[in-house]
């Protein structure tokens, strides 16, 4: 078995008396495309939320290794932490800085685990403008790698959907991260961009060695993306294989279209 | 009667009636004040009191303050159509950003041409009364405005306290020069010069340590306790006695000595600063370039960028690895440092620091030099300081008939609500600043999901 990038062991996350997520145990490999699918309030956003510190569960833990093999435990540090030992996230609405260019949303992500440097800053002296230069190349570089190279001074927000959703994995990626959570790339784009989109995604995963963890609705696009699924209902997992396990498992087929022995999902 | 509500409704009229309304409370607060025994003096006085109008023919009040109204009807419908300035400002988002001086040689001449104006200007101000003022009033405000900015304007965070950093970098000269009741540090008395990186280190840390458990708050909150800070502050330099002097000021009840002026002794350079205003003006003028230049330099740094990020969407700017509650401590600390230097000059020049120096009024003056100005914009902020101080020491120095120094406040309460209605950037706006304006009035950016309550 190859090594793991997070273990999720027996993890319970509770909002007052709404279960969230209900002890939860999965693992995910470094190097793997995995896919978390549910119907909808099956708790897969707050699995991401938990993973990168957003949310905090009240039970279990999650471990994380870096990229030198050292662990760390996830639930109770800061997002901010999270990210510096090379998780990168996109969320469901994709959160740019909609007020930033493009170019300008990828640096902050690019420079953002350096030492903060105000002195540094308001003199702007040698160090200073070599890092500047670094995050520079990075950036522009990441732009091309997402085709939004000639988009680069354009207001993110006035940028098409798909663009956008280019552009913030641009920016996950532009902080070295080791894994990459996708939470619902393709919603809100057309066919053709999420073709695109599933290329790029496997171009993550083949050309910068980022595993990638992705949440997605696109039955299509999953199937033909993941390597390996896990399927949530109600908060907690109710199956786990390759996409042809999963097409085939009668427990899914009852959570997605329901029959007549349980509620509707 | 259906046809005239519609015709109320269109915005032509909505705007008339809006005009003829705010020059009817106008009418009203600048009009007489009737008494118990005569309650109707105020409103009959405000409206039918005969007086000259424009000079030219007497007549009602009434009649001016409708000729008032018509005009900002017309300066509001025909001049500033909101709708357009917000539709034009949109069509450039999609464009690049563009620099206001985008060629070098040009924009190095522009500043040249600016420092040597400052240079000249007390040349030009002969006035006693405006030399000072240009000191105590302009110089030291718009320091303080370009200290705010950085913690409004750039972190997005409202303090409504930041008189606190000004005292406290007027009270520690006074200490660290031995002016105070109680001894200074160590019984060494400074010359003020070494007085300015004291305060600059004092109230830096006073920022962190305010900082470091309050800026966990956001919003409403946090304007809150900042106001509690500031009112803190200058209870604390009034009942003190022992320490501060209380309300007797930094003399305190035995009329000790006051704060020394700023000398230099350099080998045989000996130079002393008096009560003569220009040498103050031009000390000021060097520290306002550095923090100029030092801010904007931070602005377009990481740093900047990092402060943008956080006041757009503190979730997405947390997800790539910044630590908001540090880099908001720095942006409180930074703003601060401007303020403790402003409170080192104003402490060596008027000798005696009194509690009643430092008030919430203050704060909210500043805070309103910047809304004016341009939140986020440095040339904005320096603009609109010097601007509404000018305005208000031009009013107290020459009062137009019929006007009381405590009205002031009304005019620049008048004067922040036009600016929000007709110009909500301020008077130089910033281009982040400007853009998120309008992104939010076109119903984008994250604003709206925080108000359609969706999770993070």
């Amino acid at each position: 078995m190859s090594e793991s990038i997070f273990v999720v062991d027996h993890v319970t996350l509770r909002f007052g008396g709404v279960v969230s997520l209900n002890d939860v145990s999965l693992h995910m490999d470094r190097g793997e495309i995995l896919a978390v699918i549910g119907p909808n309030g099956a708790g897969k956003t707050s699995l991401f939320n938990s993973l990168t510190g957003v949310y905090r569960p009240q039970v279990g833990s999650i471990t994380l290794t870096r990229q030198d093999g050292s662990t760390m435990e996830v639930i109770g540090k800061k997002a901010h932490r999270v990210s510096a030992t090379g998780v990168a996230r996109t969320f469901q609405a994709s959160r740019m800085f909609s007020a930033l260019t493009a170019y300008e949303n990828v640096k902050i992500g690019a420079e953002s685990h350096r030492g903060i440097g105000v002195v540094g800053a308001m003199l702007r002296g040698p160090l200073t403008r070599r890092d500047e230069r670094q995050s520079d190349d990075r950036t522009v570089k990441l732009l091309q790698f997402v085709g939004l190279q000639d988009r680069a001074n354009t207001i993110s927000s006035s940028l098409s959907y798909g663009d956008r959703r280019r552009l913030e994995i641009a920016r996950g990626l532009a902080t070295q991260p080791q894994v990459l959570l996708l939470d619902e790339p393709a919603a809100g784009t057309n066919p053709s961009e999420k073709r695109e989109l599933a290329t790029l995604i496997r171009r993550v995963r083949d050309e910068m060695g980022v595993s990638i963890l992705l949440i997605e609705h696109d039955m299509k696009l999953v199937m033909s993306l993941a390597e390996r699924l896990y399927v949530l209902n109600f908060g907690s997992v109710i199956a786990e294989g390759t996409p042809d396990e999963i097409r085939a498992n009668p427990v899914v087929i009852d959570a997605y279209l329901g029959t007549t022995s349980t509620a509707e999902a | 009667m259906s046809r005239i509500t519609t015709a109320l409704r269109t915005p032509m009229s909505r705007r008339l009636i809006t005009s003829l309304a705010t020059m009817a409370v106008v009418a009203l607060m600048t009009g007489p004040s009737g008494s118990a025994t005569q309650p109707t003096v105020g409103p009959s006085g405000s409206f039918g009191e005969h007086v000259s109008i424009f000079g030219l023919f007497p007549g009602p009040r009434w009649l001016l303050f409708f000729i008032f109204a018509l005009v900002m009807w017309g300066i509001w419908s025909f001049w500033l159509r909101r709708g357009t300035t917000i539709r034009t400002a949109a069509s450039t988002l999609t464009t690049p950003p563009k620099r206001a001086f985008a060629h070098r040689p040009v924009r190095w001449g522009f500043y040249v041409v600016l420092i040597f104006l400052g240079v000249i200007f007390p040349h030009l101000v002969t006035s006693q009364y405006w030399q000072s003022v240009m000191v105590e009033q302009i110089a030291v405000f718009v320091l303080l405005a370009l200290g705010l900015n950085v913690v409004v304007g750039f972190a997005g965070l409202l303090d409504l306290g930041f008189v606190a950093f000004y005292a406290i970098g007027a009270y520690a000269t006074a200490w660290v020069t031995g002016s105070l009741p109680t001894p200074a540090p160590f019984g060494i008395h400074l010359n003020p010069f070494f007085a300015i990186p004291v305060a600059i280190a004092l109230v830096m840390i006073a920022g962190v340590l305010l900082g470091t458990p309050t800026l966990r708050l956001r919003g409403d909150y946090l304007a809150i306790v900042t106001l509690g800070f500031g009112e803190i502050i200058t209870i604390f330099a009034n009942n003190l006695y022992g320490i501060t002097g209380g309300s007797y000021g930094s003399g305190g009840v035995t009329g000790k000595h006051g704060i020394p002026h700023f000398s230099i002794n350099l080998g045989p350079i000996h130079y002393r600063w008096t009560l003569n205003p220009v040498p103050y003006y031009y000390l000021i003028l060097v520290f306002v370039v550095i923090f100029i230049v030092a801010f904007s330099l931070l602005e377009h740094s990481r740093v900047g960028r990092a402060w943008t990020a956080i006041r757009e969407d503190e979730v997405a700017a947390e997800s790539v690895g910044i630590n908001p509650l540090k880099y908001k401590v720095m942006a409180f600390a930074i703003g601060a440092a401007s303020a403790g230097f402003a409170g080192v000059v104003t402490a060596a020049q008027t000798i005696f620091i009194f509690p009643a120096t430092f008030t919430l009024q203050v704060s909210i003056n500043i805070l309103a030099l910047v809304i004016f100005g341009g939140m986020g914009s440095i040339a904005g902020v320096a603009v609109g300081a010097m601007v509404i101080q000018t305005g208000s020491m031009y009013l107290l120095h020459t009062p137009p008939a019929g006007y009381q120094p405590a009205d002031l406040y009304m005019y620049l309460g008048a004067l922040l609500m036009v600016t929000m209605i007709f110009r909500p950037m301020g008077l130089i706006p910033s281009r982040r600043r400007r853009r998120e304006i309008v992104l939010t009035e076109s119903g984008e950016g994250h604003m709206n999901e925080v108000l359609s309550g969706e999770n993070p």
